[in-house]
């Protein structure tokens, strides 16, 4: 599938892959890799993958989210803290790889 | 002649146009090491194996607790599979971060099993053993001079987290094990490293440039998982002085330009820089090219020394006893009003243990089908048909976690409510008991920057003939 415009769709219906996982035990890293070149460009450009609009999602400040576009990977990698500390009492995800699925849903 | 004598000396008579050949033969040394693909990759000549075998991603629990996250019988098959293929093919062995979390009782455990193997199977080798344990009193002098600093907004050191840390363990570096590999080894037993040493120490020493070794040692290290599709099979990187060459050891598995790139991202902040105690990996300028459909070269990682070393060290202390209530409900009404209902049980649960005794422990829903996984809650528009709930306690002894856990059983079983229709309990336990006493809380409580000019003394080496 490859879009350059057109109506919104959800992050799940053209991601190639979302992920989740800790990048340390304070830290979660969100990987949202595409299929090809025009998807990427897609993503990037529509603005819904701003650290505004993803920090409501983990209940988090935006100055504390960084998004970085990695165009060689056709990805756009997200870091945002985790509010409990992996492993800690409380937590709900030790490794952290269950937490991508607020992005599934975005409209793109 | 040892076999990082014969790979040492094999290199240094070398006129620099022979490439070297590391083998990733795990990235988590203990879970099985497919048959197929090691063995595929024996047969092309590697000049070493490299097995990771631990990370912090498993939690605080391993590295307090000194238990190993993988099964005895499966990281002894594991071990025997890859010390047998190193031995006979002459070639070094390095594994590290020993036993899942690397402090001390970890590498005993590892050092023991491989003791073990070599006994059963009447087998002589050399093996380097790093320690990686961080001793408290010169970790205390480092917090005192300016020399501990917190890793991502962690809580600032004192000397009671310091002594109340069960292990504390430093990722060594490239340097500990290049001390091991001019010792004369046949095998590398390491505690806690940082996962790239293991691969890149070799090629670093033999005179290969570092940018590249370091980001062929990155890639590697999870041994497929670079790949489409990803998998655990091992791994072969072919490295010259420009750049590397990755081909992974099953058919099915092709390191892609774009795959291989995209793996720079995993578990890591930030894709282009990698921090390590001796330097800094810089991936900015590097390129991906396809050799063909199924294999990579990569160019363009660039090196810088570090002008002081800093060492990643991580701690893990007790926090209490655990206990675990295991129940479900199918009930619309109960599973409606659920929150409400757990929040009275808890009052009603703490009124009765702390009858004669302080209110000393910690009791945590998690309502699975509702809110148990995400860390922002979702909200359903429908309630789910049924629900998965834990209840946790976490307290000072296992007996009082046992007895808040047994209490909070029976009274959420039987606790009334509004509208209750099912008279007979709220509750389905799959089996009884339906109390689980699971053991020790752990907590990260050490996850900071040490400065060291002393890399050597940090991780000590010792030799033992098999």
């Amino acid at each position: 599938m490859s879009m350059t415009a057109g109506p919104a769709m959800k992050l799940q219906d053209f991601a190639q892959v979302v992920r989740s996982k800790n990048a340390g035990p304070r830290r979660l890293t969100l990987d949202i890799i595409f299929r090809d070149d025009a998807d990427y460009q897609r993503a990037v450009q529509s603005e819904a993958l701003t650290p505004e609009k993803i920090a409501p999602l983990y209940g988090v400040a935006a100055n504390t989210v960084t998004v970085i576009n990695y165009p060689l990977g056709r990805a756009i990698k997200v870091v945002v803290p985790r509010k409990i500390m992996s492993g800690n009492p409380g937590d709900r995800d030790v490794y952290g790889a269950q937490q991508h699925t607020p992005l599934l849903e975005l409209n793109i | 002649m040892s076999a990082s004598a014969r790979i040492l000396d094999q290199f240094s008579k070398s006129n620099g146009s022979d490439p070297i050949r590391i083998l990733g033969a795990s990235g988590q040394l203990g879970y099985g090491i497919p048959t197929s693909a090691f063995s595929a990759g024996l047969g092309r000549q590697p000049h070493l194996i490299g097995c990771d075998m631990g990370s912090i991603d498993i939690g605080p629990y391993y590295l307090g607790s000194g238990e190993m996250a993988t099964a005895p019988a499966s990281t002894k098959r594991d071990l025997k599979k890859v010390l047998l293929g190193a031995l006979k093919h002459k070639i070094p062995l390095v594994i590290g971060s020993a036993g899942s979390a690397g402090a001390k009782p970890h590498l005993d455990k590892t050092l023991a099993l491989m003791r073990e193997i070599a006994r059963d199977n009447g087998l002589r080798f050399r093996m380097a053993v790093l320690r990686a344990d961080v001793d408290k009193n010169v970790l205390k002098v480092a917090l005192k001079t300016n020399g501990v600093t917190p890793i991502d907004d962690m809580p600032g050191l004192n000397d009671e987290e310091i002594d109340a840390a069960a292990n504390i363990v430093g990722q060594m570096g490239m340097s500990a094990f290049q001390r091991a590999l001019a010792e004369g080894i046949d095998i590398v037993i390491a505690g806690r490293a940082c996962d790239t040493a293991i691969f890149a120490a070799l090629p670093a020493m033999t005179g290969f440039p570092v940018g590249p070794a370091m980001h062929m040692a990155k890639i590697i290290e999870c041994a497929s998982l670079c790949c489409i599709p990803g998998g655990r099979d091992a791994i072969l990187a072919t490295l010259d002085h420009e750049g590397f060459e990755l081909d992974s050891m099953a058919p099915q598995r092709c390191a892609t330009p774009v795959s291989v790139a995209a793996h720079s991202l995993y578990e890591q902040i930030d894709p282009f820089t990698v921090y390590e105690p001796e330097g800094r990996l810089d991936l900015a300028r590097a390129t991906y090219h396809a050799i063909d459909n199924r294999r990579t070269r990569v160019v363009g990682a660039l090196w810088e020394d570090a002008k002081e070393p800093w060492v990643k060290i991580e701690g893990s202390r007790k926090v209490g006893e655990r206990a675990v209530l295991l129940c479900g409900t199918a009930d619309p009404k109960f599973i409606a009003q659920l929150n409400e209902l757990l929040k009275e049980v808890e009052i009603v649960v703490r009124d009765l243990v702390c009858e004669d005794s302080a209110e000393d422990y910690v009791l945590t829903w998690r309502v699975y089908g509702v809110q148990g996984v995400r860390m922002t809650p979702a909200v359903a528009e429908t309630p789910p048909p049924e629900a998965f709930i834990m209840a946790e306690c976490i307290a000072p002894t296992r007996e009082r976690a046992a007895e808040v856990v047994r209490t909070t059983k029976q009274y959420l079983l039987h606790h009334g409510y509004e509208g209750r229709l099912s008279t007979g309990g709220n509750l389905a336990f799959p089996f009884t008991p339906p109390e689980v006493s699971i053991g020790t809380a752990y907590r990260f409580n050490i996850y900071h920057l040490m400065r060291t000019a002393d890399l050597a003394g940090m991780f000590p080496l010792e030799i033992e003939a098999l």
